[in-house]
């Protein structure tokens, strides 16, 4: 990567003049790993911006569209509980990383939630980057042993007859979980369908709301 | 259990199970620098040079008290250098001369927009 290039991509997000200086120690490490990585050619000099790239195209309005997909045809929705990765990848979503993908799906008894109590294993091809909040200890600490104290803080009241199963990632194992479809959906199109699932709803840290009843649609 | 007998039992990024305040909804903005260590660490486990999981061992091994100190992606750099390091795939000398020459660039660039001794340093 050239320097200019390399001035340009800072630039592009945060100004550095604004920024007021040096980036930090680690900011520097990062370049530096960065561009000798690069000059061994043990990375591809445009690899980085391309990934770029890739990774601002995942997001949870992507994962939104696979849950409505999955509403709308019966067989795409048994591939993605059958193996989450290869529905995931005729969707059109490739994976980046070694792992599959397990979808976990809401029923009347069941209610599914996600964490990572090691690190921060998270869905990224499907919904992005982790909130911080995912990341942090107070959520992946106490997930897995109080997830229905966890949900009321986090304004999500699950009753107490609905079972809460807690998927702990790792490394090699992710997952998304799918809601269950809204009452008063029937006449909705997959888009109108996919604009009710939330990042958080698909974390299972919330649940959708449902629509009201509408009129007949002209 | 006794301490010491924890403290090996439990890997320090561990949380499961432990005491912990309330959830905090917080989350920030990916700066660009994190954005493009998480693709450096994509781009490295497609190539089949650091997978995800020698990834979040070499963060366990940098120890508690960086692992508690650092931010999320200052703990991601450091462990990919260690662990190119230990691949001989970089050395550290190596690293430290480009990081010196990286800071003189960046010192160089903010030289021409900003008058001299104005420069602080971002954390």
């Amino acid at each position: 990567m050239s320097e200019r290039q390399h001035e340009h991509s800072h630039s592009d997000h945060a100004p550095i003049a604004d920024a007021g200086g040096m980036p930090g120690y680690y900011e520097i490490m990062e370049t530096a790993v960065r561009e000798l990585l690069v000059e061994k050619h043990v990375i591809g000099a445009d690899e980085i911006r391309r990934m770029l790239e890739v990774m601002d195209s995942r997001n949870p309005a992507l994962g939104a569209r696979l849950v409505a997909r999955a509403w709308v045809d019966p067989e795409f929705k048994a591939r993605l509980l059958a193996n989450g990765r290869a529905a995931c990848e005729e969707f059109g979503i490739s994976f980046f990383e070694d792992t599959q993908l397990v979808v976990l799906e809401n029923t009347d008894e069941v209610h599914n939630l996600l964490v990572c109590t090691l690190c921060s294993c998270y869905p990224r091809e499907i919904l992005g980057l982790p909130p911080d909040w995912y990341k942090q200890k107070p959520y992946r600490a106490r997930a897995v042993t109080e997830p229905r104290a966890v949900l009321a803080e986090m304004g999500t009241v699950i009753p107490d007859d609905l079972e809460i199963r807690v998927s702990d990632s790792t490394a090699m194992l992710r997952y998304l979980v799918l809601p269950q479809r809204p009452p008063n959906t029937e006449d909705f199109s997959e888009d109108e369908l996919a604009a009710l699932v939330t990042r958080d709803v698909m974390i299972g840290v919330a649940r959708i709301s449902p629509p009201k009843k509408r009129g007949r649609r002209t | 259990m006794t301490e010491t007998a924890n403290l090996l039992r439990r890997l320090p990024t561990e949380m499961g199970g432990l005491e912990a305040g309330k959830v905090e909804r917080v989350e920030h903005e990916y700066l660009p620098w994190e954005k493009r260590c998480h693709a450096l660490a994509n781009i490295l486990d497609m190539h089949k040079i650091v997978s995800t999981e020698e990834k979040r061992r070499g963060v366990e091994s940098l120890g508690a008290e960086m692992v508690g100190k650092l931010t999320y992606y200052e703990r991601w750099i450091a462990a990919f250098a260690n662990i190119l390091f230990q691949k001989r795939i970089l050395a550290p000398e190596e690293l430290a001369r480009k990081m010196e020459e990286v800071e003189a660039r960046w010192a160089s660039e903010l030289a021409k927009i900003a008058p001299a001794g104005s420069a602080s340093t971002r954390s």
